[in-house]
């Protein structure tokens, strides 16, 4: 029997529903399951740096015990011994060069791409986008002949590769970059009497800012932990960490030392992912203000 | 600061179109005018902005700012400012620096140039917002703002396109009121696009009518209202009365009878259309007097719609149509019968074809 509401006094549907449950707070079932979710893969990316670290500052670590049985830093000297700080310095001139290359030339591509300036676009895009297609082993098989037969030198040559390499990472992020960038900022700091040079710098490039940092950040961790062209074209001249961390684990008995070198070679790309977080950012939201217009969410952002 | 501007058969047919966006475009704007670019969408309106600004080259035609010709001249060198639908303000840059621009950009010591853009934060009735971020502005503001950062940078002429058809009714009618301060601070040359009749009306001098890539009228605002100079001006600006008929001796006879064309007037020899403004028209009650100067039509109620404080009527005379605008708290009702007065200067004739 339905209960008797005297009128006037009827429960309104937000009574109900918004009073019982506000309706942007997930339900406790809901929520508890996030956090477990959560939980569980934070677990799956930190459990293998668990073993890393604990190698990393083990001398001895005989297989049935849960520690490592002799504590030292028994890895790192091996490892620097063996070249480790020359060869974190290639890899990072070498991801840094890259990113120096690949990322002006991938904005270059997807802004003429986004203009439509491009005759047949798609075919232009699927050529920029093959690297990621092609198994790298056989692109750089065929293309070591033909850098040593143009009597390329191998360092310039790994470096062509890996530019080629990171362009479809940077091509697809500035595509998305510039999807979201609105030409006319540009005509209108042109009336304002801004020359080309002048809207590059103080319009194009700081509205593409963010996009620009993550194409460099994926361009980057291409030179970064290259192995294949380094080895192939470089002829193993050009030793850089990941080919000293290939070379140890190669090896019995070098786990410490590939410890070492993994550990350190996790190393600038979070720092860079760190900065990224940090400086990526679009730009300041009106948090800043109160009153209504504050709550307002900033126009243009991707 | 302000440059007088002239188009002359300005003409732009964009890649792969049949017809021209524009066609044979001529018009002037005196320094310190302020002229309307009025059309209906897609009337080349903005084209036309865009050619001035330099954003696009014309196919053909000059554009002569203080009689210098332009063409090829980058849009930076123009000394022109636009102000867009959107605001287009640098979200990267604080409301000031963002009016500070021009004179950044211009190579201004950052003190000087956000002193002056202080000025035009006032001059726009938004000091002291400055330090913020653009995002925090609401509608109205960040359409200040643009208009500020456009007059910071001194233009010969300002552009203005479409730059209040975003924001709502009252915040339009604020802008207006703006404009109309400014022009009376800096009396800037102005060229301002937009769609809408009556903000021509209000903020403009002289209204150019666009309609499919063609100038159809370059006039005062109240010309264009009561002397249009072919029937799609009249329709375009809203005309509602057309009586076919024809022209002998500088008398019109149509359905509505003999009309003589009004003092200073002359009207063309053969077929030609009458149009009236129906607010022109008056309503009067059967066997009134009939004033000096106007014709006198005998009419019945047929249709009448609400407008809210307004009734609008249409009035059948015979075979011929008739509309006027009563308030709405006259009893006029459908087939009743009455006279309306019809002053003979709001008369206009055109060409009865729509050319």
């Amino acid at each position: 029997m339905a209960m008797m509401i005297p009128y006037g006094e009827r429960v309104t549907p937000d009574d109900r529903t918004v009073a019982a449950r506000p309706l942007m707070r997930p339900r406790p079932a809901g929520r508890t399951l996030r956090i477990v979710v959560a939980s569980l893969l934070a677990v799956w990316f930190a459990l293998p740096l668990v073993p890393l670290l604990l190698w990393s500052v083990a001398s001895r670590w005989s297989a049935p015990a849960a520690l490592p049985t002799e504590w030292g830093f028994d890895g790192l000297a091996a490892a620097v011994t063996a070249g480790a700080v020359p060869a974190f310095g290639r890899s990072l001139v070498l991801g840094l060069v890259v990113a120096a290359v690949a990322t002006p030339l991938g904005a270059m591509a997807a802004r003429a791409l986004a203009r439509g300036a491009v005759p047949a676009p798609r075919l232009v895009s699927g050529i920029l986008l093959a690297p990621l297609a092609l198994p790298a082993f056989v692109a750089v098989m065929g293309l070591t002949i033909v850098l040593l037969r143009a009597r390329v030198p191998g360092l310039i040559g790994v470096v062509i590769l890996l530019v080629a390499a990171a362009l479809p990472y940077t091509v697809y992020t500035m595509r998305v970059a510039y999807a979201a960038h609105d030409l006319a900022y540009e005509e209108e700091a042109r009336t304002l009497g801004a020359s080309r040079g002048h809207v590059l710098w103080r319009v194009h490039l700081p509205l593409v800012a963010p996009g620009l940092a993550r194409a460099a950040f994926l361009a980057f961790l291409v030179g970064w932990s290259d192995y294949v062209v380094t080895v192939l074209v470089g002829g193993g001249t050009i030793v850089t960490l990941p080919l000293l961390v290939a070379s140890f684990a190669g090896g019995v008995g070098n786990d410490a030392v590939v410890a070492v070198l993994s550990l350190s070679a996790i190393v600038p790309p979070l720092v860079l992912l760190l900065g990224l977080g940090r400086f990526g950012r679009r730009y300041p939201t009106a948090r800043y203000l109160t009153g209504p217009t504050a709550s307002r969410s900033p126009k243009g952002a991707p | 600061m302000s440059a007088s501007l002239a188009l002359d058969s300005l003409t732009k047919v964009f890649d792969g179109a049949v017809a021209p966006a524009l066609d044979g475009v001529s018009l002037s704007v005196d320094a310190g005018e302020c002229l309307a670019i009025l059309g209906p969408s897609g009337s080349g309106k903005s084209s036309v902005l865009r050619a001035i600004a330099g954003l696009d080259a014309p196919t053909s035609g000059r554009i002569l700012v203080d009689g210098a010709d332009v063409a090829g001249v980058a849009p930076e060198r123009r000394g022109m400012a636009m102000v867009f639908q959107r605001p287009l303000l640098f979200p990267h840059l604080s409301v000031l620096d963002n009016v500070a621009f021009a004179a950044t950009v211009a190579g201004q010591p950052k003190r000087e140039a956000r002193a002056d853009a202080r000025q035009f934060l006032e001059l726009v009735q938004l000091e002291g917002f400055g330090e913020r971020p653009v995002t925090a502005l609401s509608g109205g503001q960040e359409q200040r703002v643009a208009i500020a950062r456009a007059l910071a940078a001194r233009p010969r002429v300002l552009l203005l396109d479409e730059p209040f058809s975003a924001l709502d009714p009252e915040l339009r009618t604020d802008m207006h009121a703006l404009l109309r301060q400014i022009c009376q601070q800096l009396n800037p040359t102005i060229v301002m696009v937009t769609h809408d009749r009556d903000e021509a009306a209000v903020v403009a001098d002289r209204v150019a009518l666009l309609s499919a890539g063609r100038l159809l009228q370059h006039d005062t605002v109240e010309r264009l209202y009561t002397r249009p100079v072919a029937l799609a001006v009249a329709r375009l600006m809203g005309g509602r009365i057309e009586l076919p008929g024809e022209v002998g001796n500088g008398v019109h006879r149509s359905a509505l009878g003999a009309i003589a064309a009004p003092d200073g007037e002359s009207w063309p020899e053969g077929p030609g259309m009458l149009v009236v403004r129906h607010e022109a028209v008056h309503v009067a009650p059967l066997e009134s007097a009939v004033p000096d100067g106007m014709v006198a039509v005998e009419v019945v109620v047929a249709d009448r719609r609400a407008r809210g404080p307004r009734a609008e009527i249409s009035l059948a005379c015979g075979e011929a149509m008739l509309e006027a605008e009563v308030p709405a708290s006259r009893p006029l009702v459908v087939g009743q019968r009455a006279i309306t007065h019809i002053p003979r200067s709001a008369c206009t004739v055109v060409p009865l074809d729509e050319r």
